[in-house]
C-alpha cells in the first residue's frame, strides 16, 4: 500500500455457489486518480466495484477505503463515495429535478442547499432548460448524464462509475468524459469500469486488466503498451472463416495468437508487415473470401490479446 | 428516519401512473356497482312463506285466524273459496302451504268442542312449513285454551246459557293469555337477511380483492421494478439504513392500500347505503390489520420470486384464489363447513368476518378482536419470514 493510496484491495476473493468471480486481486487506487478496471463481461470488474460500494461482503481478502473498512465501516463509507450504476438507476415517471431532490433528501440535504446542489448540478451536465420533463422523454445519453447527476448531489470524494459510457451517443459520451475530468481535477477520485479501450484511453491515468476474476495486468496506458513489445494486430473479416485457416496461420513463426469471434480474424504477432503476404497466401488457399485486412498499432486491444489470448470484446 | 422519503417518492409516482388509479378506485367501483344492482334480485327478494287459505267456517273465530295470519310479516296469505282449486294449487306447487279452515269451526270452538286446522304442505320446503306449523299452532293452542276454559267453567257448574255469556268467558280467559304467561322468544340470523343486501357482501368482497391486488401484486412488483431499474442497488450505496429502505416501501404500500380500502367503503356508504356500523374507530382497526397484513405477504411474494413479470403472475394467482376460497364473490356462510374451514386459511375469510361483524352485526371493536388477533399472527409470520430470506445484494 502506497501512503497516498485512498483505496486499497488486498488479496480480493469473491466466490458465488462454486463460481470463483474475483480471485487474489491486490492494487491500491492513489488519492485524485482516475483509475480504470478493464476487462471483457465477466471479468469480474462489476463484483470488485459491488464490493467497494459494500454491497456485497468479501469471501476472503480486506478493502479500505480513506481508511474505513468495507466490512467494518459501511456506514462511513457510503457518506464519501458516489455510484453511478450501469443501468440507468432513475424513476422515468418523474422529472430530472425531482429525482435530483429524492436522492438529495436520502443524501441529508434539504432547503436552500439542495436546491442550489440540484442548479449546479443541472448546470454542470447541460440539462437545466429539460430539468422539469420526465425522464422518460430523454435520450439514453441525457439519461445517463442524470444517472451521473446524482451520485455527485453529496460532493463525495470517490466516485465509482460501471460502464459509464455503454449506450451513449458520442455527443453524450464527450460530455461525460468532460464532467469526469471536472470532477478529477476538482479533487475527485475517480474508479471505473470499462469495457471500452476509448474510456480507459482517454480518461485513466492507471488500467488494471482484469480477465476471468484475475488481475492480469497493471500500469499507466504507456507501461502497459510496452508490455506488447512490438506486436502487431493483423483483424481479418469475412463471410467465412475456415478454422483450418486460424490453424495453419498459428504454425506461422511469429504469430503469438489467433482468435476468431464470427467473421472476424484477430491475429496477434510481432511484426505484423513483415508475415502479411503469408497470411494473406494460406487464406487464399484455404478458400477465405477476405472482406477486409487490416494491421493496427498497438493499443489496449493489441494488449489485451496478447495478455490472454482473447480479444476484449468477447 | 428516512423511510418517509421513499414512500412520499412511491406516492407521488403511483398519482402519476392513470392504470393504477383506474385499477385502484375506478374498476373496484365500476365492479362493485355492476354485481351489487345485478345480484339485488337475490338478495332483497321478498323473503316471505306463501299461504293459502280456505275459510270454509267463514265465522267470527275463523276470520279472526286469517286476520292473525295477515298481520305477520314474514307470511304471504292469499285467500281460496273453493277447496277442491285450493289443493290442486298446491299440488301444482303454485303455493307450498294451504290451511283449511273448516265448515263450523266458529261454533265448535265457541261451544267447547273438538275441531281440527287442516294444513297441506309441499315436503320439499321444509323450514317454511315448519314456520307456518309453528303459528298455526300456536295460535290453535290459544284457541284451544277458550275451549278448556268453557268446558272448566261448565264443569264447575257456573251456567254458562247462551253465545253472549260464552264471549265473556272466553274474553276474560283471552285477557289472561296475552300476553302468554310462558313465552318462548327464539332468535335467528336468518330473522334479519332483509338487512342483509347485496352491498353488505359485495361492498368488502370486492374491496378486499382489489386490496389484494394493490398490496400483493403492485406492491411486490414495485419492489422488483426497483431491482430491475437498479434505483434499490443505488439505495442500498447510499446512506440509508436497509430497515428504513424496507420501511419506505411498506408504508408506500400500506398507505395506498389503506386509502383504497377506506375510499371504497365510504363509497358503498354514500352510493349504496351501506351500513358500515356504528364504531369508526374498529372499522379503522379493521382496515389498518387486513392492508398490513396483505402488504406483509406482497413483501413474501417479491422475496420469493426475482422478476416483476413473475410477481404480476404469482400474485394475480394469489389473490384470485383467496378471492375465490375467502368469501369476497359470495357470502362464506352459504359454504359447506369443510370449505368455511378451508377458507379460514385466507386473509380474505378473516377480513370477510371481520366486516360481517361490523357492517351487519355492528359488534364494535371488542366483536372483531378474533380476527385483527388473527390477521395480526398472519402479519408477524409474513414479515417474519420476508425479512429473514430478503436478500439487499
Amino acid at each position: 500500500m502506497t501512503d497516498d493510496a485512498i483505496i486499497t484491495v488486498e488479496d480480493l476473493s469473491k466466490q458465488y455457489d462454486g463460481f470463483m468471480a474475483v480471485e487474489g486481486v491486490s492494487f491500491d487506487i492513489k488519492r485524485g486518480e482516475i483509475f480504470g478496471l478493464l476487462g471483457p463481461n465477466g471479468a469480474g470488474k462489476s463484483t470488485i466495484i459491488s464490493i467497494l460500494c459494500c454491497l456485497l461482503e468479501p469471501t476472503a481478502g480486506r478493502v479500505t477505503i480513506d481508511g474505513f473498512d468495507v466490512e467494518k465501516n459501511a456506514t462511513d463509507i457510503k457518506k464519501i463515495i458516489g455510484v453511478v450504476p450501469q443501468e440507468i438507476s432513475l424513476y422515468y415517471t418523474l422529472t430530472a429535478r425531482e429525482n435530483l431532490a429524492f436522492y438529495a433528501k436520502i443524501y441529508g440535504l434539504s432547503g436552500k442547499a439542495m436546491k442550489d446542489r440540484i442548479e449546479e448540478l443541472l448546470d454542470m451536465v447541460g440539462l437545466t432548460d429539460r430539468a422539469d420533463d420526465r425522464l422518460e422523454g430523454y435520450s439514453g445519453g441525457m439519461k445517463r448524464r442524470i444517472n451521473i447527476a446524482v451520485a455527485l448531489l453529496h460532493n463525495p470524494r470517490i466516485l465509482f462509475l460501471d460502464e459509464p459510457s455503454t449506450g451513449v451517443d458520442p455527443q453524450s459520451r464527450k460530455r461525460i468524459y468532460d464532467t469526469i475530468r471536472d470532477l478529477n481535477r476538482q479533487g475527485t477520485t475517480v474508479l471505473l469500469t470499462t469495457h471500452q479501450m476509448e474510456d480507459a484511453e482517454k480518461l485513466c491515468h492507471r488500467i488494471a486488466i482484469m480477465d476471468k476474476g484475475k488481475l492480469v495486468a497493471l500500469d499507466t496506458l504507456q507501461g502497459l503498451l510496452k508490455l506488447v513489445g512490438e506486436s502487431d494486430i493483423i483483424q481479418v473479416t469475412s463471410k467465412e472463416l475456415p478454422p483450418e485457416a486460424a490453424d495453419t496461420i498459428q504454425q506461422i513463426d511469429k504469430v503469438q495468437k489467433v482468435a476468431v469471434d464470427g467473421g472476424s480474424m484477430t491475429i496477434g504477432l510481432v511484426r505484423g508487415r513483415e508475415s502479411l503476404a503469408g497470411i494473406i497466401d494460406i487464406l487464399i488457399a484455404s478458400g477465405t473470401k477476405v472482406e477486409s485486412i487490416q494491421i493496427k498499432e498497438p493499443d489496449l486491444e493489441t494488449l489485451f490479446l496478447h495478455l490472454t489470448g482473447t480479444r476484449l470484446r468477447r | 428516519m428516512k423511510f418517509h422519503i421513499i414512500a412520499a417518492k412511491d406516492l407521488k409516482i403511483l398519482m402519476r401512473d392513470r392504470n393504477a388509479l383506474l385499477l385502484m378506485f375506478i374498476m373496484p367501483i365500476f365492479v362493485i356497482s355492476v354485481t351489487g344492482l345485478a345480484l339485488s334480485g337475490s338478495f332483497s327478494q321478498d323473503i316471505g312463506i306463501d299461504v293459502l287459505v280456505v275459510d270454509l267456517d267463514n265465522g267470527e273465530i275463523s276470520k279472526g285466524f286469517v286476520e292473525f295470519l295477515e298481520e305477520i310479516d314474514i307470511l304471504d296469505v292469499d285467500m281460496e273459496s273453493n277447496e277442491f282449486a285450493a289443493r290442486e294449487r298446491i299440488r301444482n306447487q303454485e303455493y307450498g302451504r294451504l290451511i283449511i279452515i273448516p265448515q263450523g269451526f266458529t261454533e265448535s270452538v265457541m261451544g267447547g268442542q273438538n275441531s281440527e286446522l287442516l294444513i297441506i304442505t309441499d315436503p320439499t320446503e321444509k323450514d317454511a312449513n315448519t314456520v307456518v306449523e309453528k303459528i298455526v299452532e300456536g295460535y290453535a293452542s290459544r284457541l284451544s285454551t277458550n275451549v278448556v276454559v268453557v268446558k272448566t267453567v261448565a264443569a264447575y257448574g257456573v251456567p254458562v246459557y247462551n253465545k253472549e255469556q260464552i264471549y265473556e268467558v272466553v274474553d276474560v280467559a283471552d285477557q289472561f293469555t296475552q300476553p302468554p304467561p310462558v313465552q318462548v322468544v327464539t332468535e335467528s340470523t336468518s330473522t334479519r337477511l332483509e338487512d342483509f343486501s347485496p352491498f353488505t357482501q359485495y361492498v368488502p368482497g370486492f374491496a378486499i380483492m382489489f386490496l389484494l391486488f394493490t398490496t400483493i401484486g403492485v406492491g411486490s412488483a414495485s419492489l422488483l421494478k426497483e431491482r430491475e431499474s437498479g434505483t434499490f442497488r443505488r439505495l442500498v450505496t447510499a446512506p440509508i439504513s436497509k430497515p428504513e429502505i424496507i420501511g419506505g416501501k411498506i408504508a408506500s404500500t400500506f398507505f395506498r392500500g389503506f386509502v383504497q380500502l377506506t375510499v371504497l367503503l365510504i363509497f358503498g356508504h354514500v352510493v349504496f347505503d351501506l351500513n358500515l356500523g356504528s364504531s369508526v374507530v374498529a372499522l379503522i382497526v379493521l382496515i389498518s390489520a387486513i392492508t398490513l397484513t396483505s402488504t406483509g405477504l406482497g413483501l413474501l411474494v417479491a422475496v420469493f420470486v426475482t422478476t416483476k413479470d413473475q410477481a404480476d403472475s404469482v400474485s394475480t394467482m394469489i389473490v384470485l384464489i383467496m378471492s375465490a376460497m375467502g368469501g369476497s364473490w359470495w357470502p362464506l356462510f352459504i359454504m359447506p363447513q369443510f370449505m368455511q374451514d378451508l377458507a379460514h386459511l385466507t386473509i380474505t375469510a378473516w377480513a370477510m368476518d371481520g366486516f360481517y361483524d361490523l357492517l351487519y352485526f355492528d359488534l364494535g371493536l371488542a366483536g372483531i378482536l378474533k380476527e385483527v388477533g388473527v390477521l395480526l399472527l398472519m402479519t408477524i409470520l409474513f414479515f417474519g419470514l420476508a425479512i429473514s430470506r430478503f436478500r439487499f445484494e
